[in-house]
């Protein structure tokens, strides 16, 4: 009778707990449910549709196991599609993350005025890309555009001696969207423009973060100039949000898009010279209705991100919180 | 080492004066503190010596020499900060060895990497580490040198702190109430540690707390300053007993000083209507304050100056605080009783007090003390 009594709560609480248990998946079942419905089943989709050869409409398919992977790395189109990426994702995410500090120590030392020039810096974020790709094609005409016809004012003058304006006056300047030497380098100029305020938005916010007594430390421990305070007190205390924009910044550039269909809605760029991964997507996956192929590259464009992020994840708890 | 002078420094902050034309001498070598309630300046004063303010007026001057325009970093001084101020990137080591590196290495030699191989750097560098180890030994805290910050307690990083002033050979420390974020036991550790390591360096030392006991406790001479001013300035026992101002009576001691009304009638005063038989010379006010300190005040049977009721009492053991409610009077006074008094001191029980002349400190009712009148009636007082 007493070795019941005593084991009795024992067996009582063990079935509390799992009861417990049971309710705690019941709640939270819903959202596991359409966490793997909404989020996990596409990829997992898109994953498998990689191995084969389907086209939206077919009644089935075929497995062609690792085909379109071998496409993607010995056809030269995706070699310049890769060039073109790798081209602007490392072009864009360095300078665009550079201008954004700049800008935000330039205004957060200026500031009430400062909120004029964050307001400013923010516009093309907010505008659409697709829409400000229309006035950067009309500014960007050969013949026509705002551009060149600004260029040839100069031609004359003493900037001929420049070699650019020598040869622009002479032969007449860059076609731009029509030169396949500038025009990923335009599509990167356009994508440093429209996205280096949003990276100035999240260093002002890094920067109201950093301890003010510790600039005033580093006065009284001899830090005489703007670069040691720079090195000692602010660029330290923004790593984590350096982590963050540069991740942002480079899974925006990976994502690069709008820009390219607005300006070359046929084909990537002359010779594909901008033939970036997210257009090679749309292309193959939506215009040719090739979803075997499109979906090796989604596959191959998640593994990059995924890869940012896990870098992302560890640089962040290894190197920059100094907890 | 070298002494440092502030004259008659002001400061406005927008609408709002801050400082109203401070002056203040400080030896080579002597432990000065600045102490006020929140909001009396002594921050701003001690970052204006500091350099990193500057005054609207006045002048500051280090050994002889006015640095008002030179700016922080090189005036030559070291500074422990409130919230520490270390920098979380860096180790321990690394946190001590800043003011070395900033003053002693070029920027080219302070590149990573290519830095070391800079000339002269290696030499340069094996001196630093040696004075941050002797740093370090000096706080006990050579175990911690390649911790990071934030894995310290409050107390470490406050060695830590106090290591990186000390690191260098500064004209004078400046400490900005560098224990208010300490718990009260390691406060009082660290409060004789840095009066020890004061003795030691034999270095100036300006302190800012708003706590005195801290001020009394280590100061060679306390400043105490009340809305921007610095009301008086001299040794700890004379700002104690000795008081200048109502306020600095008011401010320093714990319970504090009871304060009570005294009534000029023609050639005496009267407390609470009794007449207390001290002469008074003609020029005295009508109303002045009488400031008693708890120690002051004795428990007598015969002929109480005062008396009362026991209204609260608390016992600490070596000493008991009683307050007295005075009959008759919204008044309550704190009384300072040894613990063998205990028995008289039920809560309700009737009390007389009784206190010494000499002990009694009188203010004009702004708070001027009236040292004369306390001359003369002393003397009258004796003679009778």
């Amino acid at each position: 009778m007493a070795a019941l009594d005593s084991t009795a709560p024992v067996v009582r609480q063990g079935r509390r707990t799992h009861d417990q248990a049971r309710t705690a998946w019941g709640l939270t079942a819903p959202a596991i449910g359409l966490m793997v419905l909404i989020l996990l089943v596409p990829v997992a989709v898109a994953a498998l549709l990689s191995f084969t050869n389907y086209s939206l409409g077919n009644a089935g398919f075929d497995w062609v196991g690792t085909r379109n992977y071998e496409r993607l790395f010995t056809r030269s189109t995706y070699e310049k599609m890769f060039l073109a990426t790798f081209t602007y994702v490392v072009t864009v995410v360095p300078i665009s993350v550079g201008l954004g500090l700049g800008a935000a120590l330039l205004v957060h030392a200026l500031g009430r005025i400062g909120d004029i020039y964050k307001t400013i810096y923010f516009l093309p974020v907010m505008a659409t890309l697709l829409a400000m790709a229309i006035a950067w094609e009309f500014m960007l005409h050969p013949t026509i555009g705002m551009v060149n016809r600004t260029l040839a004012m100069a031609c004359g003058s003493w900037i001929d001696v420049i070699p650019f304006f020598a040869k622009g006056c002479a032969d007449g300047f860059p076609l731009w969207l029509g030169d396949r030497d500038y025009a990923i380098w335009v599509v990167c100029f356009i994508g440093i423009w429209q996205g280096f305020g949003f990276n100035m938005v999240l260093y002002l916010a890094g920067l109201t973060s950093v301890h003010r007594e510790l600039y005033h430390a580093a006065e009284m421990d001899g830090a005489r100039s703007a670069w040691d305070r720079f090195r000692l007190v602010t660029w330290p205390a923004l790593g984590p949000t350096t982590v963050f924009v540069v991740t942002i910044t480079c899974i925006r550039a990976f994502q690069v898009f709008d820009t390219i269909e607005a300006f070359w809605p046929q084909g990537g760029g002359p010779n594909k010279s901008a033939y970036v991964m997210m257009f090679a997507i749309f292309e193959k996956g939506v215009q040719q209705n090739l979803i075997g192929i499109g979906s090796a590259i989604t596959v191959l464009f998640l593994i990059f991100v995924m890869a940012l992020t896990l870098i992302q994840r560890w640089l962040v708890e290894r190197k920059v919180h100094y907890g | 080492m070298v002494g440092l002078t502030v004259t008659s420094v002001a400061k406005t902050f927008g609408e709002t004066p801050v400082l109203k034309g401070v002056t203040l001498d400080i030896a080579d070598g002597e432990f000065v503190s600045l102490v006020g309630p929140s909001g009396c300046g002594k921050s701003t004063l001690l970052r204006i010596i500091a350099g990193l303010e500057t005054p609207d007026a006045g002048q500051i001057a280090i050994g002889g020499a006015d640095v008002t325009a030179i700016r922080a970093a090189d005036r030559n001084l070291s500074m422990v900060f409130q919230s520490y101020a270390l920098y979380p990137h860096l180790t321990v080591g690394e946190n001590i060895a800043v003011p070395l590196r900033m003053r002693e290495l070029n920027t080219l030699q302070r590149l990573p990497v290519i830095g070391g191989m800079m000339p002269g750097a290696s030499a340069c560098r094996r001196d630093m580490s040696q004075a941050v180890q002797t740093a370090a030994d000096m706080l006990e805290i050579r175990a911690l040198l390649q911790r990071k910050p934030g894995q310290l307690s409050g107390g470490q990083r406050q060695r830590v702190a106090l290591a990186r002033a000390l690191v260098r050979n500064p004209a004078a420390f400046l400490l900005d109430e560098p224990l208010s974020n300490l718990d009260a036991k390691l406060r009082v550790q660290t409060r004789t540690e840095i009066a020890e390591l004061h003795r030691r360096l034999n270095a100036t030392f300006i302190y800012v707390t708003h706590d005195q006991v801290e001020a009394m406790t280590m100061s060679d001479r306390i400043a105490v300053m009340m809305s921007g001013e610095i009301l008086q300035c001299a040794a700890p026992d004379i700002i104690y007993q000795d008081p200048d101002d109502l306020r600095v009576a008011e401010f320093i001691g714990s319970p504090k000083i009871n304060i009570l009304p005294l009534e000029r009638r023609a050639a005496g005063v009267q407390l609470f209507g009794r007449s207390l038989g001290w002469a008074m010379p003609q020029d005295a006010p009508p109303l002045m304050q009488l400031g008693l300190r708890p120690e002051a005040l004795r428990l007598t049977t015969t002929d109480p100056m005062v008396s009362g009721r026991v209204a609260h009492v608390e016992n600490l053991g070596s000493e008991i605080f009683a307050q007295i409610a005075v009959a008759e009077e919204p008044v309550r006074v704190t009384l300072r009783a040894a613990p063998a008094d205990r028995q008289r001191l039920a809560i309700g029980a009737q009390v007389g007090l009784d206190f010494d002349r000499h002990a009694a400190l009188l203010f004009d009712p702004d708070g001027t003390r009236l040292r004369q009148i306390e001359a003369h009636s002393t003397r009258t007082y004796e003679v009778a």
